[in-house]
């Protein structure tokens, strides 16, 4: 690999800053998997068409596959990693889906959290067609979705009731 | 994917130095949803790749006389738009009917209406096709109940994209950047049907961007709708759509625009369609004549017979919804 | 005889309860196959055919070993060079990155000697196709028909006779995670980290393809991406895998990618049913006959379970197999049912038509299992049956609604598994059997039998599963996976409990039989009087943990299983799209072990179910022979928004025990959509999938002209 090809990318990720050298041809999903080992962000079809690889980019969910590293030059990543930290969950959601049922074999989960995180965060309650138009982009193939919807409407009153309290402190 | 060069330049005058007049030596890059696919899948093999993300000034909505829309502009941004969802119905919907939460993050404006065409034997590695240099289009005998049942020819492509529709509708103007400059084109001028470019689906040469849209301010009494029919609501190209733009004068159609998605090789302005209302009242009538004439130039090929039933049912259906806003 | 406690005494068992190892899935902390990363790993990457069928005259593999980071290339992968399927694997190189891999597959020069194909069903049973197997006919002679009584005199004594022919499409189990494995070799022995339903299966497997031992081969298995049938067996990818890896002296990841999963991971196989079903006027079925093709590509196994389900005393039935150039067939969530199911189901609502009789009165007339009949009952009172459309196709507007039903079937229970549980004394229980959570919930329903078994908190268990170097247990397919891990485990802790019996009544100085297990404490007996805590009892164990094992008993599992669906659904009549409103499913349970999961997998059946109905194809095309659809834009899956309303009843009854449910539901859900469909638009759909073109070309041919709303 020419030196050509490469650049020294530095972005931050679920908090951290990081700097690598990438490829340019390096996706951000590899980046996310192969350099900095953060295995949750899954690859599943690896253009575009199955959600799995979902992370936040400037806090809107987005495909690493069909994103390059060197686009998230200088830009804000969550990852699922991003929304628990030793054992403490940071985004209602991931409580909310595990008490719902809404994994089986749990491969999609991680990207069905992160594209449902902005509508979970919308600031008003939302309805069912708003939580499965949500997760439109993620397939999942064991659950058949229900117990997800749940979980994103349950998690959609737990983010209202704790921002509310909040604002009336 | 193979390994390229990248730059993400900061202004429009670094372009020209960067960009080749050879088609798919140098691509550009902006939402990259299509540029990625087409990568990994090596059909496009590009030396250089350029991040137009950096450029100042070519995104946002301005909404003034008229709209103008920078080409770096997300689907997203486009969708949840208040002025546009009020004036410019037909986009904010199309907008809106587009891929999934994800990819209208990611897709631009200009990115859409560059879009490559979906049709598997242009995405297959293992099928040189007349689009990429090949002696053939495959469709005619293979499986076609996707392609053109209109235009067609030697190519039977279908243009996958949903704003491209809704913006000839509105009568929009393309604003470009090349070596020469800035240049502005017509939405009706600027798609290529394959009989007369085979290579590209427009008229960019492969050094100029799109730099933005713009679109006239709607007459009073305007009323615009898209209808986009699709197998499934998770993520799936139109089978066929239909962008309408209405401009009212009491009950009588004074002007109107349809232009049809999904079923030609280009967004396909149907006049025929138009003149069997312009200057008419809305009736059943009038909208079965012209919904009928919308279908009448169609060619089906062997598979997609049933384009010809639905596309004229879809113009019957947006028409209608459009009368009974009345 | 073993049994299970009554519902009322059961705290865990029965109840709604996450699974176990949700938040390591939620976290995405759970380890799958491709996570595992051990120092100088390589990526593995196949090479494959682009032909359906074909020579391999040379391959050249010069520019391609010269790239650097690549460091195996192996061209020996087809036996015979034969290439019989596109998307065979013909070559595999192992190198640093996985792009460099990409790269050199790209680089290997492989010369084919073209030859003529016959990739899907219509074009292999033509008369003159090219024969799949040189040696062989494509059309497999029919083995051991089915035969009943006197088909032609049933026949001649029915009132009225239908005849028919059903399509159905293969469809590919499309896992989110693709098939393959990570392999390491640690001196002879071979660690495989793998993505499969069956531990045991891919060791034997595996061992016996690389002529080792099973002793040497350790497959692991934490988490996995989805099977549905297609990951029971040893993958091909994993045997290439290890000879890449052995070869490297490195460790080495193959996953397919998302197309190779398409093409050579298995499928459902298709099917062409000629059928024909008699009946007296009071709905009695009198005589089936039909006959049926199908295939599974290069592979067997396309059998059409016909006639489904129901008694009929005059039955001839006949089916083949026929070869095609197309991956082989895997199992496939119930298997050979879903298929027959359509066809049977639709064929009864056509002879219910022709007598005028209600379709739940024909499946009521002719219905055997006790179980079912009640379901029916609960079925078409949750739907609503009695607002079914009297004319089909009576609904005014374009958009036209109906109701339609079905009914499913299993039958194996399950069998063979063996654990060991090992009580330490500090009061943690650790359980290993060599099972394997394919997302099912297995792990935590392990762990969920100990809890209540040793009146203790699920907290206090640690379920190991999914390593072949634990107590044997069969493969997780064909729904057995329950009733056989179920038993063992209850076996398994009801003997260590026996042994802490022992040991509590000699502290107590009383009988072991009367100790009493419950709510974390060891009772003396049933007066409560005197107890100790669970660690209490533990810390007796003193210094040395209690190992037990245990097996599978008769007694606490089942076999067979009834249930039924009913649909609704709306079709635009402008468009010919279907959307399902409500699919109301009946599953029989038995012992439910986990009500939530249990949902979950009726729910995922259901939309399975669903999307086999409505959207999955997979496409051959004719000019190259090969699957032109093979990603998840063109190969079409139902997501969020194809949802209808699901209402799941689970139908328990717990004196049964546990019996497997991971596959009925998905059987009749086709066929329940279908008959809705008739009843909404008048017209029968008899192929699948019944998508837009389909429905509007059906409407467009038919002799009466619709009015105009």
């Amino acid at each position: 690999m020419s030196a050509k090809h490469s650049r020294p990318i530095s972005f931050e990720i679920n908090g951290e800053p990081v700097e690598i050298l990438a490829a340019a041809h390096d996706t951000l999903l590899e980046v996310i998997r192969y350099h900095l080992r953060l295995t949750g962000t899954r690859q599943g079809c690896d253009k575009g068409d199955c959600g799995a690889c979902t992370v936040l980019l400037e806090g809107k969910p987005v495909l690493s596959c069909l994103t390059l590293a060197a686009e998230a030059d200088g830009c804000k990543v969550i990852t699922i990693e991003g929304f628990s930290r030793r054992g403490e969950h940071l985004h209602p959601i991931v409580d909310a889906l595990d008490e719902a049922g809404g994994s089986q074999c749990g491969f999609c989960s991680p990207g069905i959290i992160l594209a449902a995180a902005p509508v979970v965060e919308s600031g008003e309650p939302i309805t069912r067609k708003q939580a499965a138009e949500a997760i439109s982009g993620n397939l999942c193939r064991c659950t058949g979705y229900t117990k997800i919807i749940d979980a994103i409407i349950a998690a959609n009153k737990a983010w209202l009731a704790t921002h509310s309290q909040e604002d009336n402190s | 994917m193979e390994n390229f060069e990248y730059f993400a330049p900061d202004s429009l005058d670094a372009l020209p130095g960067l960009l080749s007049r050879k088609r798919e030596r140098t691509m550009v890059l902006a939402g990259g949803t299509d540029l990625l696919d087409m990568l990994k899948e090596r059909i496009v093999k590009p030396e250089k790749v350029i991040n137009l993300k950096g450029i100042a000034g070519l995104k946002g909505i301005q909404h003034g006389e008229g709209v103008r829309i920078g080409a770096l502009t997300t689907i997203a941004e486009i969708a949840a738009d208040a002025g546009l969802k009020r004036e410019y119905t037909v986009l904010a919907q199309a907008a809106r009917s587009i891929a999934t939460p994800q990819l209208r993050n990611m897709g631009t404006l200009g990115g859409n209406l560059c879009q490559r065409p979906r049709c598997w034997y242009f995405r297959g590695r293992e099928y040189v096709c007349l689009k990429k240099g090949g002696s053939k289009c495959f469709a005619p005998e293979g499986l076609n109940k996707y392609n053109a049942i209109i235009g067609g020819g030697p190519s039977f492509i279908v243009h996958p994209s949903d704003s491209a529709p809704a913006l000839q509708a509105l009568q929009a103007t393309v604003h470009t950047f090349g070596p020469q400059g800035e240049d502005s084109i017509p939405m009706d001028e600027f798609f290529e049907l394959p009989i007369d470019n085979l290579r590209a689906e427009n008229v960019l040469e492969p050094n100029e961007i799109i730099t933005a849209v713009s679109i006239p301010k709607p007459a009073p009494g305007t009323r615009s709708a898209y209808i986009k029919f699709r197998e499934k609501q998770s993520l799936d190209f139109a089978i066929s759509s239909v962008a309408a733009v209405l401009e009212m004068e009491g009950s009588r159609v004074r002007d109107l625009r349809i232009v049809l998605g999904g079923v030609a090789p280009i967004p396909w302005r149907s006049q025929v369609a138009e003149d069997e209302l312009r200057g008419k009242k809305l009736s059943d009538e009038t909208i079965r004549r012209a919904a009928e004439a919308a279908v009448s130039e169609a060619q089906p090929l062997s598979q997609n017979r049933y384009k010809i039933t639905l596309t004229r049912n879809l113009v019957a259906r947006t028409l209608r919804q459009l009368a009974a806003q009345g | 005889m073993a049994k299970w406690k009554s519902l009322k005494d059961m705290s865990i068992l029965s109840t709604a309860y996450p699974r176990l190892d949700g938040m390591d899935k939620v976290t995405g902390r759970a380890r799958y196959s491709s996570d595992v990363r051990p120092a100088g790993m390589l990526y593995g990457r196949l090479l494959t055919s682009p032909y359906p069928a074909a020579k391999v005259v040379d391959i050249d593999v010069s520019r391609a070993a010269k790239l650097a980071g690549v460091h195996v290339i192996l061209t020996n992968l087809l036996e015979g060079k034969a290439v019989r399927y596109a998307g065979q694997p013909v070559a595999a190189v192992a190198a640093d990155t996985p792009e460099i891999a990409a790269d050199a597959v790209d680089l290997i020069r492989v010369k084919y000697e073209k030859l003529p194909f016959a990739a899907d069903l219509d074009s292999a049973m033509q008369e003159g196709a090219p024969r799949v197997f040189s040696d062989r006919e494509n059309i497999v002679a029919a083995r051991r028909p089915t035969q009943k009584g006197d088909v032609d005199a049933g026949f001649a004594a029915a009132d009225v006779v239908v005849e028919a022919t059903y399509r159905t499409q293969v469809q590919t189990h499309s896992c989110l995670e693709t098939h393959g494995s990570m392999v390491e070799w640690k001196g002879e022995d071979l660690y495989v980290y793998d993505s499969t339903q069956g531990v045991h299966s891919v060791r034997e497997g595996l061992a016996k393809n690389l002529g080792i031992s099973p002793t040497q081969v350790h497959v692991i298995c934490e988490h996995m991406g989805g099977g549905f049938g297609s990951k029971l067996q040893p993958g091909f990818y994993t045997a290439h895998a290890a000879r890449l890896a052995k070869k490297a002296g490195r460790p080495v990841q193959l996953m397919l990618t998302r197309k190779q999963d398409f093409l050579s991971a298995g499928n459902r196989p298709d099917s062409l049913q000629k059928l024909k079903l008699g009946a007296k006027k009071d709905g009695s079925l009198v005589a089936f006959s039909g006959t049926t093709w199908g295939t599974a590509g290069i592979g067997r196994g396309a059998r059409v379970r016909q006639p489904f389900i129901y008694e009929i005393p005059n039955v001839y039935a006949e089916h083949h197999d026929v070869y095609t150039n197309a991956g082989a067939a895997r199992a496939f969530r119930a298997p050979g049912c879903p298929q027959a199911s359509f066809a049977m189901e639709q064929l009864l609502d056509e002879v219910a038509e022709k007598l005028n009789m209600d379709p739940l009165d024909l499946r009521l007339k002719n219905e055997t299992n006790a179980t079912r009949r009640k379901e029916w009952k609960i079925g078409a009172e949750k739907i609503g049956w009695q607002r079914r459309r009297k004319t089909p196709g009576s609904d005014s507007g374009p958009v036209k609604r109906g109701l339609g039903l079905g009914a499913s079937i299993w039958w194996p229970g399950g069998r063979g598994t063996r654990a060991t549980m090992t009580v330490f004394p500090d009061g943690k229980v650790e359980i290993r059997c060599g099972t394997q959570d394919i997302g099912t919930g297995t792990r935590t329903i392990v762990a969920a039998i100990a809890a209540e078994e040793l009146g203790i908190g699920l907290e206090m268990i640690r379920p190991l599963i999914g390593q072949s170097d634990f107590p044997y247990s069969g493969g997780s397919g064909g729904s057995t996976t329950a009733p056989s891990v179920a038993p063992a485990i209850k076996n398994t802790s009801e003997k260590a409990k026996a042994k802490l019996a022992e040991i509590a009544s000699g502290f107590f100085g009383a009988s072991a039989e009367d100790i009493i297990f419950e709510n974390g404490r060891v009772y003396m007996d049933k007066s409560r009087k005197k107890s100790m805590s669970w660690q209490e009892i533990c810390q007796l164990l003193e210094t040395q943990p209690l190992t037990v094992h245990g097996e599978w008993v008769e007694g606490l599992s089942s076999a067979g299983v009834a249930g039924c669906q009913f649909a609704e659904v709306a079709v635009d009549t402008e468009t010919g799209a279907i959307r399902v409103e409500k699919v109301v499913a009946v599953a029989d349970c038995g012992l439910v072990l986990d009500r939530l999961t249990t949902e979950s997998q009726v729910n995922g059946a259901v939309i399975q179910g669903v999307s086999y109905a409505l959207y999955e194809n997979r496409l051959m095309d004719p000019i190259t022979g090969t699957m032109i659809n093979a990603d998840f834009e063109n190969y079409k899956i139902a997501g969020a928004l194809e949802v209808p309303e699901i209402e799941v009843v689970l139908f328990d009854e717990p004196e049964r025990g546990v019996i497997g449910i991971g596959e009925p539901p998905t059987i009749p859900t086709s066929a329940a959509i279908a008959n809705a469909v008739y009843n909404a638009i008048g017209v029968r759909l008899r192929s699948l999938p019944m998508t837009p073109d389909r429905v509007l070309d059906a409407l467009d041919a038919q002799p009466v002209t619709r009015k105009e709303d």
